[in-house]
């Protein structure tokens, strides 16, 4: 890899790939520590393990280093690429190597509905990403257990079914209603 | 944004579907048709757009948390490593594709001397053009594919898809809709270039895909417009659930 000159806090996600993309491991290094936390606390929420979170968390990242140079950003952003990439591979883990928690007291529904955030989370939490943290916490239990089991932990409308012991047909009404409530609520955020 | 009826009902029966799409839940032959759909209906896009804004601010969700010492220094030394080994691949892989290009070209060029010979062409050099287009899964290219004009014609593929390995299989649809299957294949760490014949037109391909045992499309190339894949899925995913 080679080096060219250094990239400041200031330095787009898009400049960052660029520089991986050329071999720039200056480059490398900064998309690394600019992620590392997020992508480890997103494998960490899903796998509920931190040996198994910080292979899932290795693995994402080679996947999003190797494919810098054909990151499209007219299809999203590079966060959401690397978080989904992230999701998709904690969730590949959880399904091969242990069951799904499903209980109300589980970590990741506990820290996910939580409004209870210290004031520098608060601060480094987008708007819209507070407003989601609300919107879902103010969703009526049913619907929340669904929302995050499909896409926390990537359970489809049949097996939300079979999990909560409920027929698909309301696994699927739970899940459409809350989207669309959480939708809902995001437009209004936009508007204000 | 007005459909006609017949479209809105169709919407309506694929509305769950879109959700789990957006979800990165749904898999096999309702993925499809989902996808088929997406090509011809603009309120639908809109509305996945919608929904998967929402998936992806939910990730956002989970907390941060501080990974062990040494994750990081770990990290840049695994991918230095896999660096070099696909330099290696590459380079290796290289020379194989320059063959096949060269068959390509050649089967391309014959095709055209045919036709101009019997006179059964009015445009030889548009019908001996080979048709070309990328590979790809979540708007990511994952490799190449290039297909020779004329019947039987042949296609050459390169797929370069992350940790995506063993069987995988190739299928294209033709203009009339028909799906052929060309062929199957086998991805080592990822890698994989191969040539096979197409039993008919090749200028009749509109699309090519790759699927694996269980009908779930890996990735994908369209001929007949930009090449684009609605997939929400990590584009390396082998399983049914979900790129890219």
């Amino acid at each position: 890899m080679r080096a060219h000159g250094s990239y400041d806090e200031e330095a787009s996600d898009e400049a960052l790939l660029s520089g991986v993309a050329i071999g720039d491991d200056r480059a490398v290094l900064a998309f690394v520590r600019r992620y590392q936390r997020r992508l480890f606390g997103l494998a960490l929420g899903i796998v509920g393990d931190p040996g198994m979170a910080e292979d899932v968390a290795q693995e994402a990242f080679i996947r999003i280093l190797r494919h810098a140079a054909v990151f499209d950003a007219r299809r999203g952003s590079v966060a959401t690429w690397t978080l989904t990439i992230t999701r998709n591979l904690a969730i590949d883990a959880v399904r091969v190597r242990r069951p799904i928690p499903t209980s109300p007291e589980d970590r990741t529904f506990l820290s996910l509905v939580s409004n209870d955030r210290s004031p520098d989370d608060a601060a480094s939490m987008s708007e819209s990403v507070t407003q989601a943290r609300v919107a879902l916490a103010a969703l009526p239990n049913d619907q929340r257990r669904a929302i995050v089991l499909a896409v926390m932990y990537g359970r489809t409308a049949s097996e939300v079914a079979s999990l909560e012991a409920i027929p698909l047909g309301t696994a699927k009404s739970r899940i459409r209603l809350g989207l669309a409530k959480l939708r809902e609520a995001a437009a209004i955020t936009e508007a204000s | 944004m007005s459909r006609q009826p017949e479209e809105s009902m169709k919407c309506d029966a694929l509305s769950d579907d879109l959700i789990e799409f957006a979800l990165g839940t749904l898999a096999g032959r309702s993925r499809s048709r989902v996808l088929d759909h997406l090509d011809s209906c603009a309120h639908c896009d809109a509305e996945l757009e919608s929904l998967a804004g929402v998936v992806d601010t939910m990730l956002w969700l989970a907390p941060e948390a501080e990974p062990s010492l040494g994750f990081e220094s770990r990290l840049i030394e695994r991918y230095r490593e896999s660096d070099t080994r696909r330099l290696t691949v590459r380079r290796r892989r290289a020379s194989v594709l320059a063959v096949a290009a060269v068959l390509i070209a050649l089967l391309g060029i014959g095709v055209d001397a045919v036709l101009t010979t019997h006179g059964n062409s009015t445009n030889p050099s548009v019908t001996a053009r080979p048709t070309s287009g990328r590979l790809t899964a979540d708007g990511i290219v994952v490799g190449h594919v290039t297909i020779s004009s004329g019947s039987p014609s042949w296609m050459i593929m390169d797929v370069d898809a992350g940790r995506l390995s063993g069987v995988v299989w190739c299928e294209v649809t033709f203009a009339n809709g028909r799906v052929a299957t060309v062929g199957k294949f086998t991805l080592s760490n990822g890698y994989g270039s191969w040539i096979a014949p197409i039993k008919a037109s090749g200028s009749n391909v509109r699309s090519a895909r790759l699927v694996n045992a269980r009908g779930t499309v890996l990735a994908q190339a369209t001929f007949a417009t930009s090449p684009s894949l609605r997939d929400r899925s990590d584009p390396f995913e082998p399983t049914t659930r979900s790129t890219g």
